[in-house]
């Protein structure tokens, strides 16, 4: 429209001197460069740069790096979110996500506490090469499983197995050192006693504040040392905590535990939204899945394609992510359990296995999105990163 | 050095339709965006057993194939119509004020009529006066638009009513504040409340949504974005994710290039950007290279409205919790001034709040026997930033627990289905579009800063933009801004290539 008949709509003109006195005395978004940006990054910075402060050693295959920031400043985080830490080990930049142990009211540093994984890449080199004084790179704290006020209630169960106990010391310390209203009932599940991480502190906690309880559960009935034992199931649950209703559930640990305790937990009639779960990485023997396609071997190695042309080798049993990283191919990453989809890569041609933990969008999984760290090669692959 | 005949930066709704449509038109084209996924604002999130639907709510300007409207001219020109599955909804709305106020309305204009009339029998007459004139405007400003010799005396409703601010409209048809309420809620579509918006802007709304209905997509608004990027490779465009872009190269006033986060320089002669105008004029062009008049248009505009927004799901269907229908607008008061000056606080007063259950007209949304919520409460950005980092999550639990007695008192048992929630604040909303203030529909859309009075061009040559910041914000809008912008783009290629010859 011509600018003259603009002029003949009722209002023109008027708006037209409010837009040049809006001008007039106008902002200088100039001199706003970057405001936006940092007050993102101050709660969630896409990197952090920590330095190893301390080392405290837990148990025998167990140590605590307490880690501080170079720039002096931890964003928040919520007790029971990780950091995922990225390390290069003889030439392989990966990764691996550690949930924070020390409370979310420490503010001076983040404890990341890390037990040995038998052949483990990254934990036996955080455990047996990083000193005091190195840096680690890491993602600002992220995740879903921590307490959220909104629906969980007050009176809250924790089902810990082995190095799961890690996101719940966060929410433990949180609790009790803040002398928050809600009550804590943690069953932690170990093999014997000297295998269980913060044992004594937990014991103290559980003496000194009435509002948390803890009772070690060891498996192993020959080592019980005085411990309850068996296996977290529904029979033990009722004797330790009795009547579930108004409970939440909060359960971490290894895949094997969630399999044997969710349905334990639905037997004693636990609503669905009252069993919250941790992901817990890569499960350690993917093809032992009860839904792993039985003719593929644990030990096939199949060809992967890249839209640049490039080929890697994959293994059947490792997650695509991490054959990517060994093959030098940067994928970002947080999660490492199928859940967040930052390694969200395309699957052009062939077949992967993906676990159940993977959560997929609908239409990703329809248009043949995969997240790589939890997507297994079933068979030769082309993949659009 | 990689050179590409168009970069488009941003894969949100306009950077994805903009280079879709430049690929389609044989463009070597390179898509950056810095997320992991396509779509800004149009995606959607999975929590526990749940996908949430990020910004969709209704979408305008589709119709059907018998009664298209403009934007399925859009979808299907790009090839993208029938790869995502279209969910059309009834009704308009339900709006509610406890104790004053309770009118469902649905997507059509003799039943609008009427269900008004039988609220509000006292003004039955100006009701029907009330939506002749939307009609009549609407009608005369599409004829319009396609009218090179447009004047007063062939479309005299236009040229009286564009400009006038949609209160004095209410306030010459009706006596009622709940009536005008009633009308004029789609105003938080738009986060100008009546006083200031156009009656032009309502007007547009009410007829798109009245005559086309408004949709949803199965898959939510993930499916759609998803489909245009499948539409784009197939027409051999390239993508880049976790590539944000951190400089757009000028020299001599028009675009050489631009440089990612990752300092890859790409030779191009055209960028279309997705990304605000405010981020591309104040930190990705050198300063040297931005004129003075372009920094004063500017400065006459200011960031928009975010939102807090609750992404819930149930462990009931709708029904068991009194939710029958998707759209709700949830209020406290008439008095919209009183309402808008609360989204300018990080408390929560008198706003409106709309609650949308995608499940009354999609059961797919979510498991069966659950329900997806959503819960929107256009907040600004700004008031966020006094909030000290270690008080942040308290403070969003807080406000949120504040919302959600709201609602519980409006849906009793409502709190104790909540199987999941998440609680996105106006940060957050920065943090995943990386827009100033986290707005969700760019400026303030003052009738000033429309394209009436502000041209989305650029003084610089080569450079071009697409979604709400050059334009309105909104999915119709910003899915047709892009191809726009690509058509500007093949227009100016043309004409340079004409100039050579």
């Amino acid at each position: 429209m011509k600018a003259e008949v603009k002029e003949s709509i009722a209002g023109y003109n008027e708006i037209s001197r409010e837009l040049e006195i809006c001008r007039k005395y106008g902002i200088d978004y100039t001199a706003q460069k970057g405001k936006w940006k940092t007050a993102v990054e101050r709660l969630h910075p896409k990197r952090l740069q920590l330095r190893v402060a301390r080392i405290i050693k837990e148990t025998d295959s167990t140590s605590t790096l307490r880690l501080v920031a170079d720039s002096g400043y931890l964003p928040p985080f919520q007790a029971g979110q990780y950091i995922n830490v990225f390390v290069e080990i003889d030439g392989v930049r990966t990764a691996r996500p550690y949930s924070i142990s020390s409370p979310p009211n420490q503010i001076a540093y983040y404890d990341i506490t890390i037990r040995r994984v038998p052949d483990g890449f990254v934990s036996s080199y955080l455990l047996d090469r990083v000193k005091v004084g190195d840096t680690l790179e890491s993602t600002g704290p992220a995740g879903n499983f921590f307490y959220n006020p909104l629906n969980h209630g007050k009176d809250l169960v924790f089902l810990a197995g082995g190095s799961g106990i890690t996101p719940f010391m966060s929410m433990i310390r949180e609790v009790t050192d803040r002398l928050l209203d809600r009550k804590i009932h943690l069953l932690y599940g170990c093999r014997s006693k000297q295998e269980a991480i913060f044992h004594e502190e937990l014991r103290e906690r559980a003496a000194n504040y009435t509002n948390f309880t803890y009772d070690l559960v060891i498996s192993d009935e020959n080592v019980g040392d005085g411990a309850l034992t068996g296996l977290l199931d529904a029979d033990l649950i009722r004797n330790q905590i009795g009547d579930v209703s108004g409970k939440t559930f909060y359960l971490c640990g290894p895949q094997e535990m969630y399999s044997f305790c969710i349905p334990e937990l639905r037997k004693l009639g636990v609503p669905e939204r009252r069993i919250r779960q941790e992901v817990f990485g890569s499960p350690s023997k993917v093809h032992l899945d009860p839904a792993w396609p039985k003719e593929i071997a644990p030990d096939a190695v199949f060809t992967a394609k890249l839209s640049s042309g490039q080929k890697i080798t994959a293994r059947a049993v490792e997650p695509l992510l991490i054959a990517l990283e060994k093959a030098g191919i940067a994928v970002e990453n947080s999660c490492r359990s199928g859940e967040c989809s930052m390694c969200r890569v395309k699957l052009l041609n062939g077949k992967v296995f993906q676990t159940s933990s993977a959560k997929i969008r609908q239409s990703d999984r329809q248009a043949g999105y995969i997240h790589s760290c939890a997507a297994y090669p079933i068979s030769d692959i082309e993949i659009m990163l | 050095m990689s050179e590409y005949d168009v970069v488009v930066i941003g894969a949100g709704n306009g950077g994805l339709t903009a280079a879709c449509s430049l690929a389609q038109r044989g463009m070597k084209t390179l898509l950056l965006e810095r997320h992991n996924i396509p779509g800004g604002c149009a995606t959607s999130f999975c929590r526990g057993r749940f996908e949430f639907e990020v910004a969709l709510h209704q979408l305008s300007g589709l119709g059907t194939a018998d009664k298209p409207g403009p934007l399925r001219f859009v979808l299907d020109n790009l090839g993208v119509l029938d790869r995502v599955e279209w969910v059309v909804m009834e009704n308009l709305y339900r709006v509610l004020i406890p104790g004053q106020l309770d009118i469902t309305l649905k997507a059509d204009r003799e039943a609008v009529i009427t269900t008004l009339q039988e609220k509000f029998p006292d003004e039955s007459d100006r009701i029907k006066d009330f939506f002749d004139l939307v009609y009549k405007f609407c009608l005369e400003f599409f004829s319009m638009s396609r009218d090179p010799n447009a004047n007063p005396e062939t479309y005299p409703t236009y040229f009286q009513y564009a400009l006038k601010t949609t209160q004095e409209i209410l306030d010459q048809f009706f006596v009622n504040p709940l009536l005008k309420m009633a009308v004029s809620v789609y105003w938080g579509y738009v986060g100008v409340p009546p006083a200031q918006l156009s009656f032009s802007d309502i007007a547009i709304l009410l007829f798109a949504y009245i005559e086309l209905k408004p949709f949803h997509i199965k898959g939510g608004s993930q499916a759609l974005s998803n489909a245009i990027l499948e539409k784009y490779y197939e027409a051999d465009g390239e993508a880049r994710f976790n590539c944000g872009v951190s400089k757009i190269l000028v020299e001599d006033g028009r675009v050489t290039g631009v440089v990612t986060e990752a300092g890859d320089t790409i030779k191009t002669d055209y960028v279309v950007s997705n990304a605000s105008t405010l981020s591309v004029y104040t930190e990705l062009i050198d300063p040297e290279h931005v004129p003075d008049s372009q920094l004063k248009i500017l400065g006459g505009s200011t960031i928009g409205p975010s939102a807090l927004t609750l992404f819930i799901g149930l462990d009931c269907e709708p029904a068991q919790v009194g939710i029958d229908e998707t759209t709700n607008f949830l209020g406290t008061t008439t008095d919209t001034n009183k309402v808008f000056s609360s989204t300018k606080k990080v408390d929560i007063e008198d706003e409106y709040v709309l609650l949308t259950c995608y499940n009354i007209s999609d059961p797919d949304s979510s498991p069966p026997g659950t329900s997806q919520v959503v819960i929107v409460d256009l907040k600004y950005g700004e008031p966020w930033l006094e909030i000290p980092p270690h008080q942040y999550y308290d403070k969003k639990y807080e406000l949120a627990n504040k919302l959600l007695d709201r609602i519980e008192k409006l849906f009793p048992g409502f709190r104790e289905h909540i199987e999941e929630i998440e609680v996105a604040t106006p940060i957050t909303h920065m943090r995943f579009l990386g827009t100033p203030g986290g707005a969700i529909y760019g400026f303030d859309q003052y009738a000033k800063d429309s394209n009436m009075f502000v041209s989305p061009r650029s003084p610089i040559k080569g450079l071009f933009f697409a979604g709400a910041w050059a334009g309105m914000g909104g999915f119709q809008p910003t899915l047709s801004s892009g191809v726009a912008a690509a058509r500007a783009v093949l227009r100016d290629r043309k004409k340079k290539a004409e100039v050579r010859e």
